[in-house]
C-alpha cells in the first residue's frame, strides 16, 4: 500500500516552485534551469512508472499511497478524509502526458520576457494541481487539487496573455468555479450518503446498487427527481464545462486566444482531459443508473460538440481560435465514445484523450511559432509561407493531418475506434449519431486543409519573405509530440495495452451495475 | 465565600476592566506624548486576560448570571486575539495617533468587556447590558475622527440603527419574560410547572404565536449585530466612514460576538440535549426562518458587493455575505452546524483581519481605499499583494485555505440537515463572490502601475500580515488544531 513514487511526481514540481521563489528575481537563467529540472524529474519518474513499474493489463489501482488526513474525535465533525493516490490504466497515460507537456512547456516559454520568476513558479504549481487530480483516489483530495489548478491558470492567462487577457482569465475562472461548486455540493451529498470520500469505495457501493439517497432524502427523491440523477447532473456539468461540451464551451475560445502559447498548449493538451477523465473516474461509475438513463443525451451532446465545433472552426479567421474550436470538436468524440459504453468506445475515448493531447498541443505550438514572427494570427493575412519556412510547413502539415484523422497517424486510430465502438452500442440510436458525426470529420478536414492553403500556399506576401524557419528550440518542443502522433498511429497498442485492462474492467463493471440497478 | 468564587470566575472581565482604566490613566500621565505606551499597556492587558481565561477549566455559573464555559471562552479568546490585531493596526497607522489615543484604547477594551458578558450569559438582562456596552463603545469608535464628516455620519447612522434594533430586541425579551416569567434562558427552556417560571414548552403549547413574535424580535437584535439582511443597511456606510482599525473591529470582533450570543440564545432555548426533543419542531421552524435569512443575506451581500469601487465598502458587503454563510450553520440548529459555524468564525478571523490589514496598508500607501489605486501594486509591494491573494482565495472559499474548509463544513451541515437548496445557493454565491474578490487581484497583478513610486516598507506590519496569510493556508490543510478547539468548545449543548 505504500509506494511513494506518485508523491514525488506530484510534489517535485512544488519543491521546484519553492526553490524558484527563493531565487533572486534577476537570475532568470537559474530560474529556467530549476523549472527544467523540476519538470524533467517527474517526466523521468513517470516514464519509469509507465514502462517498468506498472503492471500492464491489470485493472487495479497501482502504486497506491494512503495516509489519514482529516479525522476528528467528534463524531459529527469526523470527515474521514484520506490522502490517497494511485494510478490505473486510465490515469497513467494522462499522468505521463502531463509530465511531458509541462516539460515541453518550459522551453516553449523561453520567449516570455516579463515576470519570469512568477511565471515559472505558477507553471510548476499548475503541474502539481493537474497531476494531483489524475492520481487522487479520495474525492476530497480530488476536489482540492481540482481547485488548486484554477489559481495559477487565472494568473498565467491574466498576466501573460493577449490584449483581452483580463476578460478571458476571469471568464475561465468563473465558468470552472460555477461548475465546481456544483461538484462540491454533489461530493458532500455523496459523502453523507456513503460515509466515505474514497472514490473506489464510493464506486463499489454505487455498483452494488446501494446508492439511493435514502439517508438524505425521503425515498431518495428530491423535487421529483432521483437523488442519483441530481448527483449525475451536478457532476456532469462540472466536468462538461472543463471538457468543454456544447453548450458549456464558450469560455474556451477566449481563454485559448488570450493565453500565451505554452499555456494554450497545456490548456488544450491536458486541462481539457481533466473533464473527460473526471467523467470516467468520478462521475459515471458513481451514478451508473443515471448514466444509463441519459447515455443517449450524452451521445447527442457529444455529436453536437463534434459537428458544431468543427463548423464554427470553419468560420474562424483567427488561427488560434480555429484550433481552439477544433478542440471542442475533438473532445466531442470522448463523450460519444464513453456514452456508448462499449469496450471499443471507451478505449477509443481514452485513446482520443491522449492523442488529442499530443495533436492539439502540437497545433498550438504551430500557431505560436507563426505568431512570434508575424505578431498576428489572421489566417487571411498570410500566404505562401511554405517558401521561407519549408520545415515549419512540413511539421505543421503533419500536426494537422494527425488532427484531421489521416490513416497512419494517431488521430485516425482513436476516432475510428471511438466511432466503431459507438456504432456497436446497445442503443441502436447511436448509429444515427455516428453517421452524423462523420459530417464533423469532413468539416474538420475542410478547415484544416483550408488553413494550410491560406497560410502556406498561394503567393508569398512580401512582408514575410525574410522570416527565419522554425528554430531548434521550437523543433525541440514539437518533436516529441509529432513523434507520438506518428508512433501511436502505427503502434497504438503501446497505449492500448496499458489502458485496456482498466477500460475493459470499467465497461464491464458499469454494464453489470446498470443491470443490477435496473433489476 | 460564594462572592469570592464568583469574582474569581469573572476574573478575566475584571482584568480587562482594570487595564481599560489603566490605559486611560497612562494616557493622562504621558499627556498623549507617547501614544505607543498606551498601546503596549493595552496589549499587556489583553495578554493577562487571555492567561486568566486559559486558566479557567471548570464550568461554573457566577452570581447566577455569568456562565463560565468553553463555548464562551472560544468567543472571548477570539475577541482578545482580534483586539490585539486591531491594536497593532492602530499603532502602525500614523493617522490614528493624532487624536486622543487613550480613549481609543479605552473604548476598545470597554467594548471587549461588553462582548465578554454578552457571550457568556444565559440571563437576557445581562445579555442586553453587554450588547449595549459593546454598542455604545462602537458608536463612539465609529465617529472617532471628529473632524471627518464621513466618520460622524457613520457614527450617527450606527446609533440610529443600533437604537432601533436594540429597542426591538428588548421588546422581544420583555414578551418572553411576560410569557414565561423568567429572564434566564436555561429556566425558560424547561417544561415549567405550577407557578413561575412557566417553561417555554408549555408556553409553546398554549400560545405559539406570541412566542414566535418574541423570538423573531430578539433575532432582529442579533441580525443587526451580525449585519444580516434586512438589518444590514448601516454596514457599508459605517465600515467606510469609520477609521479602518475600527472597521476591522466591527467586522471581526463585534460580528463574532453577535454570533456567539445568537448561538447561545438558540442553543440553550432549542438545541440543548434535554430540551431538544420537546421543542424540536419549533426549533426546526426557527431554523428554517434563519435559513431563508441566510440565503437572502448572502445573495444581497454578494450582489451588492459587485459594483463597489471602495475597498472598505466592498469588504463591508462581503462581510454581510459571510454573515449569510455563517447563518447557514446556525440554521441547522444542531451541534454539527454550530461547530461548522465556529470553525468558519476562526477562518473568518484570519482572512478578514488579514484583508483589512492589507487595506490599511494600501490606504497608507495611496491615501485612499479606491480599487483603481491598487493598480500595479503587485509589482511594487509583492509580498503584501501575494498575501492578499491568499486572503481573497480564502474569502472566496477555494482550497487549500481555511475559508474552503469552513465552507465545506457549513455545506456539509446544511446538506446533512435537509437544506441542500441552501448549500446550492451558497455555492453559486461563492462563484459570484469570486468576481468581485478577484477584481482586487486583477488590479494588483493584471494591470499596469500608474506611476513608479515605491511604497514605504513596514517590516513588522508586513510580517504580521504574512503570518496571517500563512495561517490561512496552513490551517486550511492541517485543520486538526482548530477543529479540536472547536469541538471542545461546543459544551454549550451538553
Amino acid at each position: 500500500m505504500d509506494h511513494t513514487l506518485l508523491n514525488w511526481i506530484i510534489f517535485i514540481p512544488m519543491m521546484g516552485m519553492a526553490a524558484i521563489l527563493l531565487c533572486p528575481k534577476r537570475s532568470v537563467g537559474l530560474i529556467k534551469v530549476i523549472s527544467l529540472v523540476a519538470t524533467f524529474i517527474p517526466l523521468v519518474l513517470a516514464t519509469w512508472l509507465y514502462f517498468v513499474g506498472f503492471e500492464v493489463g491489470s485493472p487495479a489501482y497501482q502504486f497506491q499511497f494512503m495516509r489519514p488526513w482529516i479525522y476528528s474525535s467528534s463524531e459529527a465533525m469526523n470527515m474521514k478524509v484520506n490522502y490517497h493516490v494511485g494510478v490505473d490504466g486510465i490515469s497513467l497515460p494522462l499522468v505521463w502526458l502531463t509530465t511531458l507537456l509541462l516539460f515541453i512547456g518550459v522551453p516553449a516559454s523561453f520567449g516570455i520576457k516579463k515576470g519570469e520568476k512568477a511565471y515559472y513558479a505558477l507553471l510548476l504549481l499548475l503541474e502539481v494541481g493537474i497531476i494531483g487530480v489524475f492520481v487522487s483516489l479520495d474525492y476530497f483530495l480530488f476536489y482540492v487539487f481540482w481547485e488548486i489548478m484554477l489559481l495559477p491558470m487565472y494568473f498565467l492567462i491574466g498576466i501573460w496573455g493577449g490584449p483581452r487577457r483580463e476578460y478571458a482569465a476571469i471568464k475561465f475562472f468563473l465558468y470552472t468555479l460555477a461548475g465546481s461548486v456544483l461538484m462540491l455540493v454533489a461530493v458532500i451529498a455523496l459523502r453523507l450518503e456513503t460515509g466515505t470520500f474514497s472514490i473506489p469505495a464510493m464506486t463499489e457501493i454505487a455498483m452494488r446498487g446501494d446508492l439511493l439517497g435514502t439517508k438524505l432524502f425521503a425515498g431518495g427523491m428530491l423535487l421529483g427527481m432521483k437523488f442519483t440523477t441530481w448527483v449525475f447532473w451536478f457532476l456532469f456539468v462540472a466536468f462538461a464545462i472543463k471538457i468543454p461540451v456544447f453548450p458549456f464551451h464558450t469560455w474556451l475560445p477566449d481563454a485559448h486566444v488570450q493565453a500565451p502559447t505554452p499555456i494554450s498548449v497545456i490548456l488544450a493538451g491536458i486541462l481539457l482531459k481533466l473533464g473527460g477523465y473526471g467523467l470516467m473516474r468520478a462521475c459515471f461509475p458513481i451514478v451508473p443508473g443515471a448514466f444509463d438513463d441519459f447515455a443517449f443525451t450524452l451521445g447527442v451532446l457529444g455529436v453536437i460538440s463534434i459537428v458544431y465545433g468543427a463548423y464554427v472552426a470553419l468560420g474562424q479567421t483567427d488561427f488560434k481560435r480555429m484550433v481552439a474550436y477544433s478542440s471542442v470538436s475533438h473532445m466531442g468524440y470522448v463523450l460519444l465514445g464513453v456514452a456508448a459504453l462499449t469496450e471499443w468506445g471507451a478505449n477509443g475515448a481514452a485513446l482520443q484523450m491522449f492523442n488529442h493531447g499530443t495533436s492539439s498541443a502540437a497545433m498550438f505550438l504551430v500557431v505560436g511559432v507563426i505568431y512570434d514572427r508575424a505578431h498576428h494570427r489572421d489566417l487571411n493575412g498570410f500566404g505562401g509561407l511554405s517558401q521561407p519556412m519549408p520545415v515549419y510547413w512540413g511539421l505543421t502539415t503533419l500536426a494537422f493531418f494527425a488532427a484531421l484523422g489521416l490513416p497512419g497517424l494517431a488521430g485516425f486510430v482513436s476516432e475510428a475506434v471511438t466511432l466503431i465502438g459507438a456504432y456497436n452500442a446497445g442503443d441502436p440510436r447511436f448509429r444515427v449519431l455516428v453517421l452524423i458525426s462523420v459530417i464533423g470529420i469532413v468539416i474538420t478536414a475542410a478547415f484544416l486543409l483550408w488553413a494550410i492553403q491560406r497560410v502556406f500556399l498561394g503567393t508569398l506576401n512580401e512582408k514575410y519573405k525574410d522570416y527565419p524557419d522554425i528554430n531548434a528550440r521550437e523543433i525541440f518542443c514539437q518533436a516529441p509530440l509529432l513523434f507520438l502522433c506518428v508512433a501511436l498511429g502505427i503502434l497504438p497498442f503501446y497505449l492500448l495495452d496499458w489502458m485496456e485492462g482498466s477500460v475493459e474492467h470499467w465497461v464491464s463493471s458499469m454494464s453489470q451495475a446498470i443491470q443490477i440497478i435496473n433489476g | 465565600m460564594e462572592y469570592w468564587d464568583g469574582m474569581k470566575a469573572i476574573a478575566p472581565e475584571l482584568w480587562l476592566t482594570g487595564f481599560a482604566l489603566l490605559a486611560l490613566l497612562v494616557d493622562l500621565l504621558t499627556k498623549g506624548r507617547n501614544s505607543r505606551t498606551v498601546g503596549y499597556v493595552t496589549l499587556a492587558g489583553l495578554g493577562v486576560t487571555a492567561l486568566a481565561l486559559m486558566g479557567q477549566s471548570e464550568r461554573v455559573t457566577a452570581f447566577g448570571m455569568v456562565e463560565v464555559d468553553a463555548f464562551g471562552r472560544f468567543f472571548k479568546l477570539f475577541t482578545l486575539a482580534a483586539l490585539a490585531v486591531v491594536c497593532v493596526f492602530v499603532m502602525s497607522d500614523r493617522r490614528e495617533r493624532q487624536h486622543g489615543i487613550g480613549e481609543y484604547y479605552f473604548l476598545l477594551l470597554g467594548a471587549a468587556v461588553g462582548i465578554f458578558f454578552m457571550v457568556s450569559t444565559n440571563n437576557l438582562l445581562l445579555l442586553v447590558l453587554g450588547l449595549e456596552l459593546l454598542s455604545l463603545a462602537s458608536y463612539s469608535l465609529a465617529g472617532f475622527h471628529k473632524g471627518n464628516k464621513a466618520s460622524a455620519e457613520a457614527a450617527l447612522k450606527y446609533v440610529i440603527f443600533g437604537g432601533l434594533s436594540a429597542g426591538v430586541m428588548i421588546f422581544g425579551i420583555s414578551l418572553l419574560y411576560g410569557l414565561t416569567g423568567t429572564i434566564d434562558l436555561a429556566e425558560m427552556a424547561t417544561l415549567g410547572g405550577e407557578g413561575l417560571p412557566r417553561g417555554l414548552v408549555s408556553q409553546l403549547a398554549a400560545s405559539p404565536i406570541p412566542v414566535g413574535i418574541a423570538v423573531t424580535m430578539v433575532l432582529a437584535g442579533f441580525a443587526y449585530k451580525i449585519s444580516a439582511v434586512p438589518f444590514h443597511f448601516w454596514t457599508p456606510d459605517v465600515y467606510q466612514g469609520a477609521p479602518t482599525p475600527v472597521t476591522t473591529f466591527l467586522a471581526v470582533a463585534s460580528k463574532a460576538a453577535g454570533f456567539g450570543a445568537l448561538l447561545r440564545f438558540l442553543g440553550v432555548m432549542f438545541v440543548r440535549g434535554d430540551v431538544q426533543g420537546l421543542v424540536a419542531d419549533y426549533g426546526g421552524q426557527v431554523g428554517l426562518l434563519i435559513a431563508v435569512l441566510a440565503a437572502i443575506t448572502m445573495t444581497v451581500g454578494n450582489v451588492s458587493a459587485l459594483g463597489q469601487s471602495s475597498l472598505k465598502r466592498l469588504l463591508a458587503f462581503s462581510s454581510v455575505a459571510h454573515a449569510g454563510y455563517l447563518l447557514m450553520g446556525v440554521a441547522t440548529m444542531n451541534n454539527e452546524g454550530f461547530s461548522a459555524a465556529l470553525y468558519y468564525m476562526a477562518a473568518y478571523y484570519f482572512m478578514n483581519l488579514g484583508a483589512f490589514g492589507v487595506v490599511l496598508y494600501f490606504e497608507g500607501v495611496n491615501g485612499n481605499d479606491h480599487i483603481d489605486s491598487l493598480k500595479g501594486l503587485g509589482r511594487k509591494a509583492p509580498l503584501v499583494s501575494i498575501v492578499m491573494v491568499a486572503f481573497l482565495v480564502s474569502l472566496t472559499g477555494l482550497p487549500p485555505t481555511m475559508g474552503y474548509y469552513g465552507k465545506f463544513l457549513l455545506f456539509t451541515a446544511a446538506i446533512d440537515n435537509g437544506m441542500t437548496w441552501l448549500a446550492v445557493i451558497a455555492g453559486l454565491n461563492s462563484a459570484i463572490s469570486l468576481f468581485y474578490y478577484f477584481r482586487i487581484a486583477k488590479a494588483l497583478f493584471l494591470e499596469e502601475p500608474s506611476d513608479e513610486s515605491v511604497p514605504r516598507t513596514q517590516p513588522i506590519f508586513t510580517g504580521m500580515l504574512t503570518a496571517f496569510g500563512v495561517c490561512t493556508v496552513l490551517f486550511g490543510l492541517y485543520v486538526s488544531p482548530i477543529m479540536q478547539w472547536v469541538v471542545s468548545s461546543m459544551d454549550l449543548l451538553g
